[in-house]
């Protein structure tokens, strides 16, 4: 017979955490053409600019590789990563019911959110490493003159496009329109960031909403730390709204099943 | 205290209400069938128990937890496989094995319940490559990971070859014998009739009835039939006498009798005493589906 008395709560503890972010990883490392972009674009992106624009750089004396291209590059790992791998595999598992399978086990589905955010951190910084480092060999340019602001922006940034990526994962009800809604977003904020060459060269309201937006703010923010310029406040701003709306939005939104 | 009790359940999507008013009591160590159309309030019903809906009325009581406030007290003893839910596509069965053993405090062995359920062969393969009746298993043993006293099982065999689901149903019996209460929900009415120790009727959102498979059948009052020819015509009136028979008629050279209780013994022993030869002697039971049309007084949809 049972005695309720003995039914004791357990929550997962370190070694589930452990289990279920090695899975989230598997999963990102076992989806070959996910991995293409976020790793593959930004060292396209390093290598055609960085034969095309070294010398104009030296000749008007603005390091434009390091104020944009790499900017440019490493924005583009952690907003594909963050706005349209995660909340793909986040609305396929609510589509196949693995978030609704979780809700019936001792572990919260609210788990495998953490757990993406986690491996998605970690790809960034394996994908920010194989940039800088391809940059640093190739074309001959230094660490970021502010170091520890370029990461801590980085690090800022990367939280507001997974902000993003929630929110996209919230209102998509698929693994397929949440593809199609991350890239739309990915390249409206890339198009008015400075994706497609700096945005000096957009007219001024489009370069201004692009500033306004996560990718452009983090473009310019993380290109400052680089060349050793000042951080302007209102790029740190609109990363911080980023991350404030996204999030009250996909708390709001997100559903398990 | 029964296992699972569920008073008064009433559950409502917009304008549709699902469950109307189901009440349960499923006793410890039994296997409880929930059976009823596409649409007749099951798989909400056990969703509640579940703790995955919140019921608009009504108390749910499993293992003396409430579903909802206890939580996380629950998920450690009880087990539940749903309807159609996928697991992660890249993973392999032992992977997944071993991140749901992980959620538990205490509980089974993965390796073995691997075995168990006849997996040994596919420990290395990726859950998007199994077959159905792999994967089916799969959620059977991700069920069973926590050691449960109670699983619920939702539409177990949907989509299985008949041999995978007689593997199934020995799986399931074997539950019972290791003192697991189960919840069986089923469009299936020969596994229903196998594994039921008892089971519950329902449709439009109501518990029609409550009984054993063969008690439902009786209970519907369905009536038995025996037919059968004989070489010379006899009459008739030898059978009038025997209590169990409701009716004779001849048809084609054909004696039809009706009737309940042992029919088919007391219409033979008439005959014999008569001295009455009968030939192609044919004999049909109500079966559980005639019963469940009769107490649904509906067509029973078994497909989809």
């Amino acid at each position: 017979m049972t005695d309720i008395a003995t039914i004791r709560a357990h929550r997962p503890g370190p070694r589930a955490w452990a289990r279920l972010v090695a899975a989230e990883a598997t999963m990102v490392a076992r989806d070959t053409s996910g991995l293409i972009i976020p790793f593959g674009l930004p060292l396209l992106i390093l290598v055609m600019n960085g034969m095309s624009v070294q010398d104009e750089a030296e000749a008007t004396g603005i390091p434009i590789f390091e104020r944009y291209v790499i900017p440019v590059a490493l924005t583009i790992v952690i907003a594909v990563i963050g706005v349209v791998n995660m909340p793909s595999f986040l609305a396929y598992y609510r589509r196949t019911q693995v978030l609704r399978r979780l809700a019936v086990t001792p572990a919260n589905p609210g788990m495998i959110l953490a757990a993406q955010v986690i491996v998605g951190m970690i790809q960034s910084a394996v994908g920010i490493a194989i940039g800088v480092a391809a940059a640093m060999l190739f074309f001959d340019v230094g660490l970021p003159e502010h170091l520890g602001t370029a990461l801590a922006v980085l690090g800022l940034a990367a939280l507001a496009m997974y902000a993003v990526g929630m929110f996209v994962a919230a209102v998509a009800p698929s693994g397929n329109a949440a593809v199609a809604i991350g890239l739309t977003l990915f390249f409206l904020f890339g198009a008015s960031g400075g994706m497609f060459g700096p945005t000096d060269n957009l007219p001024e309201p489009v370069a201004a909403v692009g500033e306004a937006l996560p990718f452009g703010a983090a473009v310019q923010a993380v290109g400052a730390a680089w060349a050793g310029g000042e951080q302007n406040l209102a790029h740190l701003l609109a990363l911080a709204a980023a991350i404030v709306v996204s999030a009250a939005i996909s708390v709001k939104a997100f559903r398990w099943d | 205290m029964p296992a699972i009790e569920v008073r008064g359940l009433r559950k409502r999507y917009g304008d549709t209400l699902a469950v109307d008013d189901v009440s349960l009591s499923v006793e410890t160590g039994e296997i409880y069938g929930v059976l009823g159309r596409n649409g007749a309030g099951k798989t909400t019903t056990v969703e509640t128990i579940a703790g995955l809906r919140r019921p608009d009325g009504g108390t749910v009581r499993v293992l003396g937890l409430d579903p909802l406030r206890d939580r996380n007290r629950l998920r450690q003893v009880l087990g539940v496989q749903l309807q159609e839910a996928e697991l992660h596509s890249a993973l392999t069965v032992r992977e997944l094995m071993r991140l749901y053993r992980s959620f538990y405090r205490e509980g089974a062995d993965p390796e073995e319940l691997i075995e168990r359920v006849g997996l040994t062969e596919q420990r290395r393969t990726r859950f998007e490559a199994l077959s159905g009746g792999q994967a089916q298993r799969l959620n059977i043993a991700l069920a069973l990971l926590g050691l449960p006293r109670a699983v619920i099982l939702d539409e177990l065999t949907t989509g299985l070859d008949p041999d995978a689901r007689r593997q199934m149903w020995a799986m399931v019996e074997g539950l019972r014998d290791d003192g697991v209460t189960v919840v069986l929900v089923s469009h299936h009415m020969e596994e229903v009739e196998r594994l039921c120790d008892r089971l519950a009727l329902l449709d439009r959102g109501r518990v029609v009835a409550v009984d054993s498979p063969a008690g439902l059948v009786s209970r519907a009052g369905l009536e038995q039939v025996v037919r059968f020819r004989t070489v010379e015509p006899f009459d008739t009136a030898v059978l009038d006498r025997v209590e169990e028979v409701r009716s004779v008629r001849v048809v084609d050279g054909r004696t039809v009798v009706t009737g309940s209780g042992n029919l088919l013994h007391a219409v033979s022993a008439a005959l014999v005493r008569a001295d009455v030869v009968a030939l192609d002697t044919r004999f049909d039971q109500a079966t559980l589906e005639d019963a469940f049309l009769a107490l649904t007084g509906s067509a029973f949809d078994g497909g989809e």
